[in-house]
């Protein structure tokens, strides 16, 4: 019930790859190649082809670090499709978290329960137009509500990506979806953790890596 | 092989020449290329002229421009200089004793051979392709020479134009030479 984010992940010309690294024309290479004296024995086209793949070893090496596996949160207690929204909710607040992972018996992620599913299953489109709501009427929030299952209102199939997953496979995750949080896999689709959105951007921000 | 893309492979890719050198760059390039031609040439003059053996192949002249020349390229380093010219030569004063009948036979497997294993060793050095085939055109003095052709020509032409190439390509600021060995 979990979807890949795309089907290979090495495919070289995806999206994220052009983030960092600015397209060489052959004028800024021959600019450069008279700036260095003597004869340098290599085309343009040779030249581009080097840069762009030692740019991916580079980003590759400063970012080895980065697995889905390190940066998640392990103690993430997950919820089950039948628990109803009652018990959900005050979940999402102990655990300070706005999105949750909803598992089988087995552990098997099936969804993702999020703020924004609880808010529709509310009938708001976002946190201030709920409250806007309860502003104008203190009972809108008609109390059937709180039996509804988790299943009923989470999000499938949810956007996940495995333990070993780098800095490229987590970038076009979270790409792929709004969400803020993506369950972590182990190689038998069990939970092991979650990683938040926020968590990853720390990461990768040059002057917070160790 | 569809024939569109093949044919438009032809027409190169947009401006990939290198721009031309500096003055200074000329200079330095006609004067290294000039003594170590001249040490060459005049090791040949006054140890070799009158016997059976020589110095002098047209193939360090193409090696010259390499080494003085392009000297930051990985064809012009002492691996592939050196290198280079022996496994050549070795494969051209085989392929003339072994084919030398079949004139065209031998020149041809010649060259091939010598880029087919200068790629195999990291060795590759255009002028040694040059080599293989003088080995096998000859003059008689060279067919003469046997495998002494290797070691004579092939193996001490390259290491005077090496040795001119270290003390030279090292003068100028902007030059350095190797930029490795082995």
């Amino acid at each position: 019930m979990t979807q890949s984010p795309h089907d290979d992940p090495s495919e070289p010309t995806s999206e994220e790859d052009d983030l960092a690294e600015i397209e060489l024309t052959d004028d800024d290479i021959l600019e450069a190649m008279r700036e260095i004296p003597g004869y340098l024995d290599i085309t343009t086209m040779d030249f581009r082809a080097v840069y762009h793949l030692a740019h991916r070893h580079a980003l590759d090496r400063l970012f080895s670090g980065i697995t889905a596996g390190r940066l998640m949160r392990r103690e993430v207690r997950p919820l089950t499709p039948d628990i109803p929204l009652a018990e959900a909710i005050p979940s999402f607040v102990r655990q300070g978290l706005k999105s949750l992972p909803v598992v089988d018996g087995q552990r098997r992620v099936i969804g993702i329960l999020t703020e924004t599913d609880v808010l529709g299953g509310l009938g708001a489109e976002t946190f201030l137009a709920l409250m806007a709501r309860v502003i104008a009427d203190a009972k809108c929030i008609k109390s059937e509500q709180h039996h509804r299952p988790v299943g009923e209102l989470m999000t499938a199939p949810v956007v996940s990506v495995p333990l070993h997953a780098g800095l490229r496979e987590i970038l076009a995750a979270f790409a792929s979806h709004p969400g803020r949080a993506m369950p972590v896999l182990t190689t038998d689709g069990r939970l092991a953790g979650l990683l938040p959105r926020k968590v990853f951007l720390n990461a990768c921000h040059p002057d917070r890596r160790p | 092989m569809r024939l569109k893309g093949y044919l438009s492979k032809m027409r190169g890719s947009v401006h990939g020449s290198p721009p031309r050198v500096s003055l200074p760059e000329v200079l330095w390039s006609w004067t290294g290329a000039f003594l170590g031609i001249a040490a060459v040439a005049w090791l040949n003059q006054w140890f070799f002229a009158g016997t059976d053996l020589t110095l002098a192949i047209g193939s360090l002249g193409a090696s010259a421009v390499l080494v003085f020349g392009a000297v930051r390229s990985p064809l012009a380093q002492p691996r592939n200089l050196i290198g280079g010219h022996v496994l050549s030569a070795l494969v051209g004063v085989t392929c003339w004793q072994w084919l030398g009948g079949e004139p065209w036979l031998a020149q041809s497997l010649a060259v091939a051979t010598a880029i087919a294993l200068m790629h195999l060793t990291r060795t590759l050095h255009p002028p040694g392709g040059a080599t293989a085939l003088i080995a096998v055109i000859g003059s008689d003095q060279v067919h003469a020479m046997g495998y002494l052709f290797v070691l004579l020509p092939a193996t001490l032409g390259p290491l005077v134009l090496l040795a001119v190439a270290l003390l030279f390509n090292n003068l100028p600021a902007a030059r350095r030479y190797p930029e490795f060995w082995l």
